[in-house]
């Protein structure tokens, strides 16, 4: 089977696509493939990895045009037609080469970062905005020897935010950062959200922080977001709630 | 480039990040470096929990947990290998580590009382392991993660260690290898704290990260620094068939039971006290019995059932591995039952340091998976292992501040020298015009482990993968990589994670052929009883490649006396 691969390094004008013949396997992933294309057919190939188990949200990218963690992604079911998801379209999935669906996995890197070399994408953007709304805890008593009780419904509502693992599928899908490079992004404003909803969290004030044109309300709703979840965290509903609550003071 | 900081941390896993948070607390000027950037270490996999005492859930009779009884199973577990003081000092710093995580933004799974939820695990005798659903060590990491970067540390992330430098009697930093840009730096420090996880993608069949790969154990070698009980390694009783990617023993803690081909809950012969919940190294050896017995499927695995536990309780407990199933096996496990087989899954040995995590080498410390405080001695209980990254990540922290005034500010001498001979290292890799490929090293390194070294061991099999690790050594300094550029060049890393695999697998071979008895997870089938006489010890390896000797060192006794192990 083939998979048709993104090529760029540092010095092109333009980026080039290879196409690599892989073994099948049963179960084989993309990551098992881009593996295996590493190891036996070009050892030049740049993509990165970790955990292999969809859970370290390393390996996001652009697979047949959906924005998917490649180790969780199966190579047979995709050139069957049963993983289709179906986004809403955006410049960043754009046609860029000719591909057969059927034949061939097309593989390239998330959109909306800058191309470090082939598959590797810059992620300093993505995570500037995480830092940008100040992920961490700001407890209101300090250093007390007992845990604090938390209502178990509580920490059913914070474990849909807790589980993002920051693999910028989201981000790499929005048609919104396209258009809005500065837009803050699905997964900041989601973890933004877990902090706000906190109920141990003493500050109050934290859905201020995205009070701001790129913030809150540059997302137009669009659930592309939603789609390419692997951890199905909702960062829309998160949005919607949150403008709801600045409205009522406002 | 030269940098210069009182204390480096090399691996920003738990153990990495909650050290740093300690020193960096206490005032001292400290950095982390990580391979990958810390998030997507492997401690972020942990699916089960982290023990303690808490006593939030009564145990049998409604009697109350102390840190004691967990020190008992801890101890027990180990089959009396582990060094009990360090264990009391885990058992006794459990809670308040809990807790501790709590309060910096964790969110563990509650009580209908708000309490910390905790559920049964293997080998202890209380509802102790206290989760986050499945996702404890997601949990875990993104909050240390988050602290982190509130305070500011630096983290120097995608820098791949390379060596580090000792003078005559101390280590006084390391070289890395920065991905991107294909450049040695020079770390100067005062003290450097390994941190490096486990060496678990020696063997197939791993539940690991692909980039556990037992850097930091090879480096240790190089420095002259012996690696401890290196044979112990343990399989996990139940990864999912195929990618070997862990089903939690938290399922079977929720009532998952283990079934042959005949539909028979075979634990009940093996451990009828306490069947499918008895320690890992007792599970992951019946379901090999079965299979050995041609009880097991087609394709060597036997099956996990959760039906009886009912969807909801899947749903909520186990989401993340009714997931996993869903992925990567195609099955739904509130409809059928999981395939499941042993994997290797975690290394109880590595970096020999003392109680208080200081190696051999004044300056060089080490924490979590890569080091061997033993707290886990032959077998570890689930849930032991994330607990160990918080607990000493924050007490060798503590022994690192209090060293640190002691400690002059090394000469640039040595890394400048350090720098130079990483950099000829790479040169010499790159220029390199063999022929061998290093991914059939590689491959046939995986099998060896497994088959020599796996659940069963003997020595004429030992002995045999042994001389077959020696031809490996040679011919890998024959392997010649295509891409020769020196920035962003993954083979020239996995070849030098190859490099150190092959090293460190040796010191679990020489380790294992010279125990000559079995103990907890290393199971002799020419030697098949525990032998306290002459191995109630620890062993110690050192050496360069192809020339490493072994010795042994007392185990500290004293809470408990070494009985028989029943389950
Ligand atoms: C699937 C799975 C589930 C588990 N579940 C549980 C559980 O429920 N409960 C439990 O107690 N234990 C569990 N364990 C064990 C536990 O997760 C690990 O032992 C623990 O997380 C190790 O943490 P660590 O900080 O020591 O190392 P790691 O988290 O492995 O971190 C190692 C760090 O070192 C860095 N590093 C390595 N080499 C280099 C190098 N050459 N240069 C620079 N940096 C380097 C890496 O980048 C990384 O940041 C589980 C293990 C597995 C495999
Ligand atoms: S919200 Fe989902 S897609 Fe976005 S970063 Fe988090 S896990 Fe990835
Ligand atoms: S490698 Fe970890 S999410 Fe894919």
């Amino acid at each position: 089977m083939k998979l048709k691969v993104y090529r760029y390094q540092e010095g092109m004008e333009y980026p080039e696509y290879d196409s690599f013949e892989v073994e099948r396997e049963p179960g084989l992933t993309v990551l098992g493939a881009l593996l295996q294309i590493q190891e036996q057919l070009d050892d030049s190939l740049s993509f990165r990895y970790s955990c292999r188990g969809a859970v370290c949200g390393t390996c996001a990218m652009l697979i047949n045009k959906v924005p998917a963690l490649a180790c969780r992604t199966q190579i047979e079911p995709l050139l069957k037609g049963d993983l289709q998801v179906s986004l809403f379209p955006y410049p960043g999935a754009e046609e860029t080469v000719p591909w057969d669906a059927k034949k061939e996995v097309l593989i390239e890197p998330l959109p909306h970062m800058a191309v470090i070399k082939d598959l590797m994408v810059d992620m300093d953007k993505f995570f500037e905005y995480y830092h940008f709304i100040q992920p961490v805890f700001k407890p209101s008593d300090i250093n007390p020897e007992k845990e604090r009780l938390m209502d178990p419904q509580d920490v059913k509502k914070l474990e849909e935010y807790t589980s993002c693992i920051l693999c910028a599928a989201c981000f790499g899908a929005c048609p919104v950062e396209g258009e809005n490079p500065e837009y803050l992004g699905p997964a900041a404003l989601a973890k933004l959200y877990r902090f706000h909803i906190d109920p141990r969290e003493e500050d109050t004030s934290r859905l201020k922080i995205a009070d701001i044109p790129p913030g809150w309300w540059a997302c137009d709703s669009i659930g592309n977001c939603l789609r390419v979840c692997p951890k199905k965290v909702p960062p829309i509903k998160a949005i919607n709630l949150a403008r709801e609550e600045l409205n009522e003071k406002k | 480039m030269i940098h210069e900081y009182e204390v480096v941390i090399i691996g920003g896993g738990l153990a990495g990040l909650r050290a740093a948070l300690q020193v960096f607390d206490a005032g001292v000027d400290v950095a982390v470096i990580s391979k990958v950037n810390p998030l997507r270490s492997h401690s972020v996999a942990a699916q089960g929990g982290m023990n303690a005492s808490l006593g939030n859930v009564r145990g049998p009779e409604g009697s109350v947990d102390t840190w004691k009884n967990h020190a008992y199973d801890t101890v027990k577990g180990s089959d009396y290998l582990a060094d009990q003081d360090a264990v009391e000092i885990m058992c006794r710093e459990a809670p308040l580590s809990v807790i501790e995580l709590e309060h910096l933004g964790t969110v563990w799974s509650r009580l209908e009382n708000g309490k910390i939820a905790q559920r049964p695990f293997g080998g202890a005798g209380f509802p102790r392991t206290c989760y986050a659903a499945d996702r404890t060590g997601h949990n875990a990491l993104h909050t240390l993660y988050e602290q982190v970067n509130h305070r500011k540390i630096p983290i120097y992330e995608e820098f791949f260690v390379t060596s580090l430098i000792r003078n005559q009697e101390r280590c006084t930093g390391c070289t890395a290898l920065e991905f991107l840009k294909g450049e040695i730096h020079g770390f100067i420090a005062k003290a450097v704290l390994m941190a490096t996880g486990g060496f678990g993608r020696i063997f197939n069949k791993s539940t690991n990260a692909l980039i556990n790969t037992g850097d930091g154990q090879a480096l240790a070698l190089r420095a002259g620094v012996p690696l401890k009980d290196m044979e112990f390694v343990q399989f996990h009783p139940t990864t999912l068939y195929g990618t070997n990617i862990l089903i939690t023993e938290g399922a079977r803690g929720e009532g998952g039971m283990l079934l042959n081909k005949r539909g028979e809950r075979f634990m009940e012969k093996y451990a009828p006290g306490s069947l499918d919940l008895a320690p890992r190294d007792v599970v992951a050896r019946s379901i090999e019995e079965e299979i050995a017995q041609k009880r097991g499927f087609e394709g060597d695995y036997v099956q996990l059932d959760l039906r009886h536990i009912g969807a909801e309780r899947i749903k909520e407990r186990l989401p993340g591995i009714r997931q996993i199933s869903m992925d990567f096996a195609g099955i739904d496990p509130v409809n059928d039952p999981i395939p499941v087989q042993p994997g290797q899954h975690y290394s109880m040995g590595g970096i020999d340091v003392d109680i208080n995590g200081q190696t051999i080498l004044p300056g060089l410390y080490a924490a979590g998976e890569c080091a061997c405080i033993s707290v886990h001695g032959a077998n570890r209980l689930g849930g032991n292992s994330i607990l160990e990254t918080v607990v000493f990540g924050r007490l060798v922290a503590d022994k690192i501040i209090e060293d640190i005034n002691d400690l002059a500010t090394p000469p640039k001498k040595q890394v400048e020298k350090g720098i130079k001979t990483s950099k000829n290292h790479l040169e010499k890799i790159i220029q390199s015009k063999g022929l061998e490929n290093q991914f059939n090293i590689k491959n046939m390194l995986n099998k060896t482990m497994s088959t020599k070294f796996g659940i069963f061991r003997k020595e004429d099999g030992m002995l045999k993968g042994l001389g077959d690790i020696h031809k490996m050594q040679e011919i890998v300094s024959t392997v010649s990589i295509k891409n020769k550029e020196l920035e962003l060049n993954h083979a020239l890393i996995r070849l030098l994670e190859l490099q150190g695999m092959l090293h460190v697998a040796e010191s679990v071979a020489i380790s294992a052929i010279e125990r000559r008895e079995s103990r907890g997870s290393h199971k002799r089938t020419d030697f098949p009883e525990r032998n306290d006489e002459n191995f109630l010890k620890h062993t110690l390896v050192k050496g360069e490649a192809g020339n490493m000797v072994v010795s042994y060192s007392p185990v500290q006794l004293g809470m408990f006396e070494p009985e028989e192990r029943v389950y």
